[in-house]
């Protein structure tokens, strides 16, 4: 165990100068503090807005503006947009962090043990992963959602078994790379068991591109569930950004806002984690620490 | 002062005057038309077949009009006038009808068109095939062709429904010599069709266009005027809106745009909406309360159902005005056998949540008193748009409602035959009668068969049976539109679908196309008085 641990300390910063390296960085201060502001706005949208943003509470098609008791105006149905943005943050987010949750889950479990075990075992699951790879994603999350029923559920699902193959392939490569490591020689050595290893000592060491890789992921996922919904393929029954762009498509020639307001919504949460995965690259990269 | 107050009065006097002069002379009528020129219109969804005898989806119907011809077509008041039967006549006592057919018709492959023709068709197509004619037709026992040119159908009881469905899309007359002895609903002459109309079909490049040209031995001497017809497949609305726009298609049917594009692009001066032609179908939107449900099978959840429905709304507001209330499943256009004094369900939420009180759903503690599901038809935003409002307003009465999506084959399965869901909703053309158009949404022999379009409810009335039956046999069409409404009065008290807003359906076309629409079922017919007077450079 001795043998081990020091090599684990050097690898991962600490936490501290984690976030003392992040701060740093104005870019990631900036997505820092936009992603906080759109998390508010997801806890605070039962206070704020309590009653149901799908309700049709106005006069339809007022613009932003024109009335104060709606500042972003209402859709064609007189539903309240600004109730509608709050709200849907909470569910794009949801939506985002659960399926790279279940993509991560894939993901990380395929790229250690191929990468781990190597031989017949990495075979298998390249294949499999490089199958997965063939087929373009949002085409792929068409297919299952359109087969399943839309709904939040085979949304979730559909853009996490999707999203998962690009983070094998990476996850697997920095296994392969510790894997002849002498940290990992050692603790077979010394004969501890292979899921211990693999949990306790591989991935840990891994974490730096994951972290990094799951912010984008989460990003990549709120645009995914835009897309689905903007095609119609969103649950019917809550309010996301995405249901929002894709209902007020068919007004945007004429009431061009009702798309846009959840659409700069969108732009403002994708750049965020874009702008905080950047960060995060920075700051658990090494070779920027010696500078 | 005097003259001040005067000369508005001149004016709108003098523009009365040019209104009328326009009246008149008819418009377009006092122009002559002029031939040639190619029409691109847009088909949607793509159809996939293009021979309404076997097939009465709508896109095949717009296609197929074109290459076949009635034996009659309907004018703008619905009355028959004659295509390839030049006249008719009703036996008194109403059991025969006969019809004289023109001569000298050919089909497309040179065969002259007989009456041996229509024979053939109504005996193994339209009573054996045809999802609205084997009621509508189940009257004809016996069809005489004493010549070449006469038809006689001989009628167990008098049918007096047949002669409002008999054009070209409720009757279509297939060539015998291709047909007969083949399996009627796999012969290739599905998809390349060979009829007698003013268009002869060219080419089908599927998931592209449908070619028609124009057919120089087309009995009606001087007609059609254009060349040639590119029905186009554009699957986005948007994309639809910008081809109108850009002039690259000048006709395009059913609600081709969102509701909301088409005030924009009727104020352009290229382009023109138009919603006569719709006549002869009479669409109407109604949902369908599954009466097997443990909720829906108590007649007082669906009157508060309806009680909290605010069918005002829904024409003005989720149907942008595209709409008008509807109080009975036989719309206001059908004239007499509509019938005004139907039971009526006001909005009324507090009188809904009585009822339900009264049923003995009461609110939980979480303000709940049941959930329902919702499957919308799969035909657009506006009918996803229909269930949110739905969804809304018996929230509000305390039914939460699960709205759920699907495609078109997933939904007529779910709803036409395994009957798993609470509410669905789907629009029925009416036509121009009854019998043809409304029966089968109440008929219980459709339940559960699969049979999409039908009985959609499960509704199971002997009552109403018996009238669907007694008025097909009926002789006096006063007989029969007194049936008519005592079947209005029992299914709207019964309640097992609830009729929504009769729906106005439009057309955009380019304002150079002149006499697009000159019947009541233009939409089902032919463009063969259509004509441009500057046609498209493309």
């Amino acid at each position: 165990m001795s043998l081990v641990e020091p090599i684990r300390v050097v690898s991962l910063p600490g936490r501290s100068g984690l976030a003392g390296r992040l701060l740093r960085r104005p870019s990631a201060v900036a997505g820092l503090a936009l992603l906080g502001a759109i998390v508010g706005m997801a806890a605070g949208a039962d206070v704020l807005y309590p009653a149901d943003p799908l309700d049709m509470v106005g006069t339809p098609f007022l613009w932003p503006g024109a009335d104060p008791d709606f500042p972003l105006g209402t859709d064609m149905l007189g539903r309240d947009i600004a109730a509608g943005i709050f709200h849907g943050a909470r569910m794009s987010l949801l939506i985002g962090a659960v399926a790279t949750l279940v993509s991560l889950l894939i993901g990380v479990g395929v790229g250690a043990v191929a990468g781990f075990f190597g031989g017949r075992t990495d075979h298998a699951l390249m294949h499999v992963t490089e199958l997965f790879q063939t087929i373009p994603p949002f085409l792929f999350a068409i297919v299952i959602v359109a087969v399943l029923q839309p709904n939040v559920v085979t949304v979730v699902l559909a853009i996490g078994l999707t999203s998962w193959p690009s983070l094998a392939r990476l996850v697997r490569a920095e296994v392969l790379r510790l894997r002849d490591g002498e940290m990992v020689q050692a603790s077979i050595a010394i004969g501890l068991s292979d899921a211990r290893i693999i949990l306790a000592h591989v991935l840990p060491n891994v974490l730096a591109p994951i972290v990094v890789s799951a912010s984008i992921m989460v990003a990549s996922a709120i645009l995914t569930e835009s897309s689905l919904a903007f095609l119609g393929l969103g649950d019917p029954n809550i309010v996301s950004w995405g249901s929002m762009v894709g209902s007020g498509r068919e007004v945007l020639r004429t009431d061009w806002y009702v798309a846009t307001v959840p659409g700069l919504a969108i732009v403002a949460a994708v750049l965020a984690l874009n702008l905080l995965g950047d960060g995060l690259n920075d700051a658990l990269d090494p070779r920027q620490n010696r500078r | 002062m005097t003259a001040h107050a005067s000369s508005p009065l001149l004016l709108r006097a003098a523009s009365a005057a040019a209104v009328a002069a326009t009246l008149l002379t008819g418009g377009a009528l006092a122009q002559t038309p002029q031939n040639g020129g190619t029409l691109t219109a847009i088909v949607q969804p793509e159809p996939v077949t293009l021979t309404s005898a076997i097939n009465t989806a709508a896109p095949t119907g717009f296609i197929s009009g074109n290459v076949f011809d009635g034996l009659v077509d309907y004018g703008t008041d619905l009355t028959p006038r004659p295509a390839l039967a030049e006249r008719w006549e009703v036996a008194p006592d109403g059991l025969s009808i006969t019809f004289h057919l023109r001569k000298g018709v050919t089909w497309h492959d040179g065969h002259p068109f007989t009456a041996a023709d229509v024979k053939w068709t109504l005996e193994n197509v339209w009573k054996t095939i045809h999802p609205r004619n084997q009621a509508t037709f189940g009257r004809v026992t016996r069809v005489e062709t004493p010549d070449d040119h006469t038809v006689i159908l001989r009628l167990s009881e008098p049918s007096l429904a047949i002669l409002s469905s008999v054009n070209s899309n409720g009757a279509q007359i297939l060539p015998k010599h291709l047909y007969e002895g083949t399996d009627i609903l796999n012969n290739p002459h599905n998809l390349k069709p060979v009829g007698t109309g003013a268009y002869v079909f060219k080419e089908w490049s599927k998931g592209n266009h449908v070619i028609l040209e124009r057919n120089p031995n087309y009995w009606d001497k001087g007609k059609p005027h254009i060349d040639r017809i590119v029905f186009k497949v554009i699957p986005d609305a948007a994309a639809r809106a910008a081809a109108l726009e850009k002039g690259d298609v000048q006709y395009a049917v059913f609600s081709p745009v969102p509701l909301k594009d088409a005030e924009r692009l009727g104020k352009l001066p290229n382009l023109k909406i138009e919603t006569r032609g719709y006549e002869w179908i009479s669409p109407w939107l109604f949902f369908d309360l599954n009466v097997d449900t443990p909720y829906l099978k108590d007649v007082r959840v669906r009157h508060a159902i309806a009680h909290a429905l605010d069918r005002k709304a829904i024409a003005n507001v989720v149907w942008y005005g595209f709409a008008k209330p509807a109080i009975s499943p036989v719309p206001s256009t059908l004239g007499a056998f509509h019938d005004a004094t139907v039971p009526q369900y006001e909005f009324d939420p507090k009188k809904a949540e009585a009822l339900l009180d009264e049923a003995g759903f009461k609110r939980g503690a979480d303000g709940v008193r049941f959930t329902l599901t919702h499957d919308f038809i799969p035909y657009g935003d506006d009918y996803k748009r229909t269930g949110e409002y739905l969804k809304q307003a018996l929230k509000k009465v305390g039914i939460e409602v699960t709205i759920r999506s699907q495609d078109t084959a997933a939904f007529t399965k779910r709803v036409y035959g395994d009957r798993d869901f609470d509410i669905s909703s789907a629009w029925f053309a009416a036509f121009s009668d009854p019998q043809v158009g409304v029966t089968r949404a109440y008929w219980s022999g459709w339940i559960g068969k699969n049979t999409p379009w039908t009985n959609g409810s499960g509704y199971r009335s002997a009552e109403v049976d018996a009238l669907i039956a007694k008025a097909q046999g009926l002789a006096r069409q006063e007989d029969r539109i007194a049936t008519f409404k005592q079947l209005q009065q029992t299914v709207q008290s019964d309640l097992p679908s609830i009729p929504l807003v009769e729906l106005k359906f439009f057309t955009v076309h380019a304002a150079s196309l002149k006499d697009v629409v000159t019947r009541g079922d233009q939409i089902y017919g032919s463009l063969k008085d259509a004509w441009f007077d500057k046609a498209p450079t493309n």
